[in-house]
Order: C-alpha cells, then sequence, then structure tokens
C-alpha cells in the first residue's frame, strides 16, 4: 500500500473539523494538499491554481447547504470530462447517484467516486476509494450498492443469484477490479471470473472490460 | 304569560333601556360622525389621525358602557373584545388606534345603533303612552279634559279625537278607544323586544368577540404559524446537528481510523500492551461509528435531508429505496412550504413502509398531484387490502395531518387493491 503515488489532493469540506481530519490523512498516507477549502466557488478556484490529481468534495456546502458540491463537481468535469472527483455526503441519495453517472455517456463513470462520510474514518477504504478514483475508476461505497440492491425495481431479479454472486455483484458495483474482490473474498481470481460471467447470464448483462463499465452496467441494471 | 307581558319586570327593564338608550344614541353617532369628519379633515396634517386613534379609545369606552348597561337591564352578558394593544411609540400607538378592529366595530354599532335607539325610543312614547292616554279615553271625557269641541248644528259636542268624520264623542265610543289603548299597551312590550331583538344581535357581533368566521380565520393563521415555527425549527436543529454533534463524530472517527492503522502497521506486534490498546482502539471506532450512524437516523428523522430538493427529488429517493418495487409521479405546480413538503413526505414514507410490510403485493405507486390549492398524495398497492384506519400505525398519520387539515382515506376491499389517498392543503 506504501507503494502507491502520492497524490495532489484539492479538499472542499465546509466543516473545520472534518476538512483537518481528511488533510491529516491525507498527509500521512504521504498525499499532498494544495488547498483545502470551504465552499464550492473556493474549490474551482483552487482547482485551475492547483492543477491536483483529484478533488474531494463536500456535497453540502455553503451557502445553501443542498448540493453545492455536486454542481462544482459537475462543472470541474464539464470542462475536464475525466477529471476525478471523490464524493461525499453525509447520507444516501440516489439522486446524486443519477446525476454523477448519468453524464457522458458510458465514460460517465471513469474517475468517479461517492462514500459516505462515516467511511472516511475507515481509513484502508477510504484510501483505496482514493486511489481507485484517481487512477480513472470508479468507487462507490457499499452502503449506497447495499441500499440499491435492498431496493425493489428489477432488483428484485437479484433473488435468482446465489448468495456468493450476490456478494461479487456487490463488491462490483462499488468499483472493484477481480482481483480486488478475490483478494477481499479470499478466493482465487479465476473462481470470481466464473461468478462474474454466471452475474452477467442470469442478468441478462453485456460482459464488458474495464471495471467502470461494469459498474454502470450494474448501475443501469438496479434501474438508476 | 303573554297577557301580563306588558307587567313583567323584564318589559320594565326593556322599556328603561329604550329610554336610556335614546340619549346614549344620539350622543353614540353625533361622537362617531365628528371624530370620523374631523379625524379625516385634519388627518393631512397628522393631527386628524391622533384625533382617529384616540377616539378609538373612546369609542371602545361607549362599547364597554353599553355593554354594561345590556347586561344591567337585559341580562345579556356579551363577553368584552381583547384589550386595545398599543404599537411601541407614539407611532405605533397611533397606527394601531387607527387600524383596531374592534374599534372600527364599535363605531359601526354605535352608527347602527342610533336608528335603532330611535325606534325605540318612538314605540314606548307613541305605544304606552298613547295608549296609556286613550286608556283614559272615558275619563277624560267625562272629566271633560284634554277634549277638543265640536260646533254642530249649534250644539257644543266635546269629543275625544277622530278619524277622518268619525268622532269619538260619545262615552260608548271613548269605551272603544280605551279598548284600543289596551291592546296598545299589551302590544307594547312586544314590538319593543323586536327592535332590542336586532339591537342585542347587532351587540354582540360588533361589540363582542371578534365573530366566530373571522376567529376561525384568525386560529387558521396561528396554527400555520406555529406549524411552520415547528418545522424551521426541526430544519435548524438538524443543520445543527450536522455542522456541530455529526462533524464532531466524523472527525472522531477519522482519528480513531488513523490510530487504528498506526497501531496496526506498529512494531513489535507481539507486545500485549499493543494488542491490547488495538483492541481499545478497535472498540472505540466501532462505537463512534455506530453512534455516528444512530446520529444520522436520528436527524433524518428530524428533518429528511432528501427534502432539500423537493419532493419529487425526495420521493424518487423514497421509492428507489423501497424494498417493494416502487414508482414514484410527482406532477406538482409549485413547491408548497417546508412543513407540508415535510408532512407529505413522512406520509409517503410510512404508507410506502406500511404497503411493504403489510399488503404482500408486488408493487407499490405513489402519485402526488395539485389540485389548485390541494396537494393528493396517493399510495396504491396491489396487495391483499383489508387496511383500515383504526388500530394500525395510520391513525397516528392521520392525527398528524389532521394538523393542517390534511385528511386520510383508505379504499382496501378484502382482495385488494389498497389506495390511501391523503389530501393536504398546499398552504397551512
Amino acid at each position: 500500500m506504501s507503494a502507491k503515488p502520492s497524490l495532489r489532493v484539492v479538499v472542499a469540506e465546509d466543516s473545520a473539523v472534518i476538512r483537518a481530519g481528511i488533510v491529516e490523512i491525507l498527509a500521512d498516507r504521504g498525499h499532498e494538499v494544495p488547498a483545502a477549502v470551504g465552499d464550492a466557488a473556493s474549490l474551482i478556484e483552487a482547482v485551475a491554481e492547483h492543477h491536483p490529481d483529484l478533488a474531494l468534495i463536500d456535497v453540502r456546502m455553503p451557502p445553501t447547504y443542498t448540493d453545492e458540491g455536486l454542481r462544482a463537481a459537475l462543472t470541474l468535469r464539464d470542462d475536464q470530462p475525466d477529471f476525478p472527483v471523490l464524493i461525499f455526503s453525509q447520507y444516501v441519495e440516489t439522486r446524486l447517484l443519477v446525476e454523477l453517472f448519468g453524464r457522458h455517456g458510458s465514460q460517465g463513470a471513469a474517475g468517479i467516486g461517492y462514500l459516505l462520510k462515516d467511511r472516511v474514518g475507515n481509513v484502508a477504504d477510504f484510501m483505496d476509494a482514493l486511489s481507485r478514483v484517481a487512477a480513472g475508476g470508479t468507487a462507490l461505497d457499499p452502503e449506497v450498492i447495499a441500499e440499491l440492491i435492498g431496493a425493489g425495481g428489477r432488483a428484485r431479479a437479484l433473488d435468482n443469484l446465489t448468495a456468493r454472486e450476490r456478494e461479487v455483484l456487490s463488491l462490483m458495483a462499488e468499483g472493484r477490479s477481480n482481483a480486488a474482490i478475490a483478494s477481499s473474498l479470499v478466493v482465487s481470481e479465476r473462481a470470481i471470473e466464473k461468478h462474474i460471467s454466471s452475474i452477467f447470464l442470469k442478468l441478462d448483462l453485456l460482459p464488458s472490460g474495464t471495471d467502470h463499465r461494469r459498474v454502470l452496467a450494474v448501475l443501469e441494471y438496479l434501474r438508476l | 304569560m303573554v297577557a301580563s307581558a306588558p307587567f313583567t319586570r323584564r318589559s320594565w327593564r326593556e322599556l328603561l333601556y329604550a329610554l336610556v338608550s335614546f340619549p346614549l344614541g344620539v350622543f353614540g353617532v353625533a361622537f362617531v360622525m365628528a371624530t370620523l369628519f374631523f379625524g379625516t379633515l385634519l388627518s393631512v396634517i397628522l393631527v386628524g389621525l391622533v384625533l382617529l386613534a384616540s377616539s378609538t379609545l373612546a369609542v371602545r369606552r361607549l362599547g364597554a358602557l353599553n355593554r354594561d348597561i345590556v347586561r344591567r337591564l337585559l341580562d345579556e352578558d356579551v363577553p368584552p373584545p381583547p384589550p386595545f394593544r398599543p404599537g411601541p411609540g407614539v407611532v405605533g400607538w397611533v397606527r394601531s388606534g387607527v387600524t383596531d378592529r374592534p374599534g372600527w366595530r364599535a363605531r359601526g354599532y354605535l352608527v347602527v345603533k342610533f336608528p335603532l335607539a330611535l325606534a325605540g325610543f318612538i314605540a314606548v312614547i307613541a305605544l304606552r303612552i298613547g295608549s296609556l292616554w286613550l286608556f283614559l279615553a272615558p275619563a277624560q271625557w267625562a272629566a271633560n279634559v284634554g277634549t277638543e269641541t265640536l260646533q254642530s248644528h249649534g250644539v257644543a259636542q266635546h269629543y275625544i279625537i277622530n278619524f277622518g268624520s268619525f268622532y269619538f264623542d260619545t262615552w260608548q265610543r271613548t269605551l272603544l278607544l280605551m279598548g284600543i289603548g289596551v291592546v296598545g299597551w299589551w302590544l307594547a312590550p312586544w314590538v319593543l323586544r323586536a327592535i332590542l331583538y336586532l339591537d342585542r344581535h347587532l351587540l354582540a357581533d360588533l361589540l363582542g368577540r371578534t365573530s366566530l368566521p373571522s376567529r376561525v380565520r384568525q386560529l387558521e393563521r396561528a396554527r400555520a404559524g406555529a406549524v411552520d415555527d415547528a418545522s424551521a425549527r426541526l430544519r435548524r436543529l438538524e443543520r445543527d446537528l450536522h455542522d456541530g454533534a455529526q462533524a464532531e463524530l466524523v472527525g472522531l472517527v477519522m482519528k480513531l481510523g488513523l490510530a487504528q492503522e498506526k497501531l496496526a502497521h506498529s512494531e513489535p506486534h507481539s507486545l500485549p500492551e499493543v494488542a491490547q490498546a488495538r483492541r481499545l482502539v478497535d472498540d472505540a471506532h466501532d462505537r463512534a461509528n455506530t453512534a455516528l450512524r444512530q446520529l444520522r437516523d436520528l436527524a433524518r428523522g428530524i428533518h429528511p435531508p432528501e427534502l432539500e430538493h423537493g419532493l419529487e427529488s425526495a420521493l424518487g429517493t423514497l421509492a428507489a429505496r423501497s424494498p417493494l418495487p416502487a414508482r414514484a409521479t410527482v406532477t406538482t405546480t409549485e413547491r408548497p412550504s417546508p412543513a407540508i413538503e415535510e408532512i407529505v413526505y413522512f406520509c409517503a414514507a410510512e404508507l410506502v413502509a406500511n404497503a411493504a410490510k403489510h399488503s404482500g403485493g408486488s408493487a407499490v405507486a405513489i402519485e402526488l398531484t395539485q389540485d389548485g390549492d390541494l396537494l393528493q398524495l396517493s399510495v396504491a398497492d396491489d396487495g391483499i387490502g383489508g387496511a383500515a384506519i383504526a388500530g394500525s400505525g395510520l391513525s397516528g398519520l392521520a392525527e398528524r395531518l389532521s394538523t393542517v387539515d390534511g385528511r386520510l382515506k383508505v379504499t382496501s376491499p378484502l382482495g385488494g387493491p389498497t389506495v390511501l389517498a391523503v389530501e393536504i392543503p398546499a398552504k397551512p
């Protein structure tokens, strides 16, 4: 893990306590934080000024505390479609997912992460998600996936999946690679591949190569 | 009873009331007209406004005097309007004086009172005194007092009264007059009573508390204010939790997470103190996470953050999260007040959860439409039916709805489908 490259991260979070905590964790992991700001306008300025590798953005920020962070992230990605953003919020908001992943076709999920704030306290998960997003992958909070899978809609068809296949599906939806899924479930990568093709067959999905395309396929299946 | 009407205590008191009312009525209308006239005339130099405001206090006094007399003489207790509450400063005093509703209502009473007082006075004078005079006609005729004299055929004939060429000039005829007097005397209290009936009603309407419909409007406004206020307070509370305790806890969880990582990578692993510290930190991290989750659920119950973006988005999220496949359709034209949005959202959440738990159905449809000022929420499932308001979680919902004049209607025949229809005024 220590071999991961050092990243330059701009942090946008209005709560001073959380901002300081995030900066501390990032610094501890050898990442550089050229700017840590408290609102959306400063975030856009800071990104223009420092050209960071990634922006870490809170959804609720001043002045209206609704979705300034999300708007700013979408603005940043309009300027630079593959700019990695990791969004975090206090609650699971499915609407956020639609807005985040609904753009730019299948490339939309590249370099996007959505975590719950609680997750930031789990340093290993947080750092894992951060580096995945910075590398152009996808990171979705497990709790978000759990809600989607637990919800109605076409998720009912998931009843056909075996317990292990559902586990694999969840990890896949989080944006993890085959290797990561294999190590997390302590099975071989070959076994994971078999599970995945079985899942795609059962759900009638087209197999696709990159992890973020897979995420989109699964999310789309879950009726987002 | 009817026959003795003219001689009852009540009739005498009514008579007294009519006599007292007359000068009071004349003074009242004169006072109101004069103050209004000069007040309006002089309002260009502002003195008029002060005059109008002061006259408000005076007409309230006159109103109180009228209420007092009615209470003493007619046994009718009219509750007084709320006391005059002047605004701060001279300007505030003048403004509240000029705009004082009970004051204007009292003026209205005093103006209308005048013709009534006049009518009452005439009724008393004409009927009572006149009847008495007629009753005494035979005596007058006999004593030759108060009679006119008619010269006819050279004979002087005295008479009491004449209708055209009909002269009451014999004692039998004066007995007829006496009869008319008796009837008049007996009639007098009833005529007066009819006039006082109007007076009492006007008095109760104009000098009493605000009339019922406007009092209801007042209460509705007050309740809407209270509902909005409570909802704003809850939103503030949720914001405070989010900015305060929740942020602190996230900070704490992060620190503990970092400490956890440090301990996990510290050497040597084998030291029992390190192992113990690791367990402690792990435990603390777990607990802090649990506390954070609980706090989050609590905040969500206080004010659902989904509502920040309106009902369409919130109900969409609700449908996406529903364990029973759900679809939300929202076709409202404008955002209702936050308090109403909150109630609509909680209703929908409760009804969808109910459908998932009890209906045994396979899908639920959430629909929110607007018909003028009325929001209509319908939550329909294709389950087994048989839902009722009584004795279920629905009664609590119905109660909550009633605070904003909302209604809950259940259509749930055995075998289904169940449709729960909620109607809420868009403005509280």
